[in-house]
């Protein structure tokens, strides 16, 4: 299944504070706006990420959501992934190792669904730079946090 | 017999590794006392009357730590000639045996019997080797053998003017030179590899709590863990899978902390998730992914002073400011209208669907196939 819908991708600042945030959501407001957005956040770039830069990116997922859109995170650095597994919200996005797949995956994202139903062992989202036993531990701990509350 | 020591912290050029941003590991709280606080003890109960300290880094506050300690602080240009100073320092005050020691591992050695050994040998100087083979920074000089020293310090204790005794220890040295060794050490404190006993009462099998700590009743600690005297443990956190939480740190409602290690006066902010982590001074350092990440956000991570003092203030300021900012957010909150009959609002068409120029139907008009499913995905689940 193709989609004829634009990506748009983003590179997210270096840093990004409450200030950062603000601007950065500014920028990306009009593509969120719009009908079914498609957005990918390039992480690459970025070193500092506080609570207000997590609450900028989740609350562009929501208003992406909101209009059947969907906001995928490519190529975080460890720094913002860090973040991330220490916000909780790394498992609320889909990430890729590249902006490329993150793209492609829009594309080809009712196939790859398909095939993960029918064969789990050939899911393609990749964890960047931790593998499948951080894949592992990430439900381990998310289930061990579920259960605990 | 007047036996002193000296011990290096710092000082070459691979111990660059051997800090935590900026405190060296060898003077970082480890289940409740430091490496250093732990080897000046053990060194004072063996009868050596005297410890200086040589270090690249200033004196971290340390409340066990001997007050009779002499601490120099030494840049690296000038880090081994104050050695050396220090070493004829005490030569010249009547010390018969210097014990040097370079704090980049950690050793139960018995002092006695290596200065024994020292003496039957009639030796000038004397290398410890570990277990396996492996020799460690660590030396015993006698105090008349000033030029053999100099050329010991001189050389960052790696040339000898004549070949040392060699003095084998009954155990591994446990390596003390990255981050990473410091949680390894920390684990294996708990199922007793090492010497190290955590400072507190076990209060079940597995878990330690120093005096003075508190566990809110509706936190969870997972043995083995460890928690410091004065730490907090709030509402819903879940300490677990050989975590520490060091002295006067504060873990905040429903985080997690997993296999971490939580450096004193650190505050971590509610609902995290620490893992695989040694976590304070504003920086948390992943040990999967090899990365230190200063987070400069309070909420997330915060450093609480060192003196108390100005702890008592903080809290006392942060209490009476409490009321007024909850009266204040009251205040300024939105009220949300809300629908007076329900049944309405559901039945109403989204705005999406509006703007996106969808005609509504009425629901009696929709026909599904009963086979149909819907699924939404939710991130990578």
């Amino acid at each position: 299944m193709e989609t004829s819908r634009p990506v748009v991708v983003k590179r997210v600042p270096e840093r990004v504070n409450l200030k950062e945030a603000r601007e950065f959501l500014r920028a990306v407001e009009p593509i969120l706006h719009s009908d079914r957005p498609q957005v990918v956040f390039d992480l690459s770039n970025v070193r500092q990420l506080d609570s207000a830069g997590v609450d900028m990116l989740l609350h562009c997922m929501s208003e992406a959501m909101k209009r059947d859109g969907d906001v995928k995170l490519a190529a975080p650095s460890d720094e913002a992934m860090v973040i991330l597994e220490l916000t909780r919200t790394g498992r609320l996005f889909e990430i890729y190792d590249t902006a490329t797949d993150a793209v492609r995956s829009y594309s080809s994202f009712l196939p790859n669904v398909m095939r993960q139903f029918s064969a789990p062992q050939s899911a393609t989202i990749s964890f960047p730079g931790a593998g499948p036993k951080a894949a592992a531990s990430k439900v381990e701990a998310a289930e061990k946090s579920e259960s605990a509350a | 017999m007047d036996v002193r020591a000296i011990l290096l912290i710092g000082g070459k050029p691979e111990a660059s590794s051997e800090h935590f941003t900026g405190v060296p590991l060898a003077m970082l709280d480890l289940l409740g006392a430091s490496l250093l606080n732990r080897v000046t003890h053990r060194m004072h109960q063996q009868g050596i009357s005297s410890i200086a300290v040589i270090s690249e880094y200033d004196q971290f506050p340390d409340r066990h730590l001997s007050h009779d300690l002499r601490w120099f602080k030494a840049t690296n240009g000038q880090f081994w000639r104050f050695a050396e100073a220090v070493y004829n320092d005490f030569a010249q005050n009547g010390a018969e045996l210097i014990v040097v020691l370079r704090l980049n591992s950690y050793i139960t050695v018995d002092y006695e019997k290596l200065v024994q050994f020292h003496l039957d040998h009639h030796s000038r100087l004397t290398r410890v080797f570990d277990k396996q083979g492996e020799a460690l920074d660590m030396f015993v000089i006698s105090a008349s053998r000033r030029n053999d020293a100099a050329f010991v310090f001189r050389n960052m204790l790696e040339r000898f003017r004549v070949p040392p005794e060699v003095f084998f220890l009954d155990d591994n040295q446990n390596r003390l030179q990255t981050v990473a060794d410091f949680r390894r050490l920390a684990l294996e404190s708990f199922t007793g590899k090492n010497g190290i006993e955590p400072q507190g009462e076990q209060i079940k099998p597995g878990v330690w709590v120093a005096p003075g700590a508190r566990v809110h009743r509706d936190a969870r600690i997972v043995a083995p863990a460890y928690i410091g005297a004065y730490a907090r443990i709030r509402a819903l956190a879940v300490v677990t899978r050989g975590s520490v939480v060091e002295r006067n740190a504060v873990i905040d409602c429903g985080t997690v902390v997993e296999n971490s290690t939580v450096l004193p006066f650190s505050r971590i902010g509610a609902g995290l998730d620490v893992s695989f982590s040694v976590v304070g001074f504003r920086h948390i350092y992943h040990l999967q992914r090899e990365v230190a990440v200063e987070v400069a956000d309070a909420r997330l991570l915060d450093m609480a002073s060192t003196s108390v003092t100005v702890r008592a203030l903080t809290d006392m300021v942060n209490l009476a400011l409490y009321m007024p900012q909850a009266l204040l957010a009251n205040l300024r909150e939105k009220r949300r209208e809300i629908p007076a009959t329900l049944p309405e609002a559901i039945q109403a068409t989204p705005p999406s669907l509006t703007a996106a120029g969808v005609e509504h139907q009425d629901r009696a008009d929709r026909h599904f196939a009963p086979e149909l499913m819907a699924a939404r995905r939710y991130g990578n689940e």
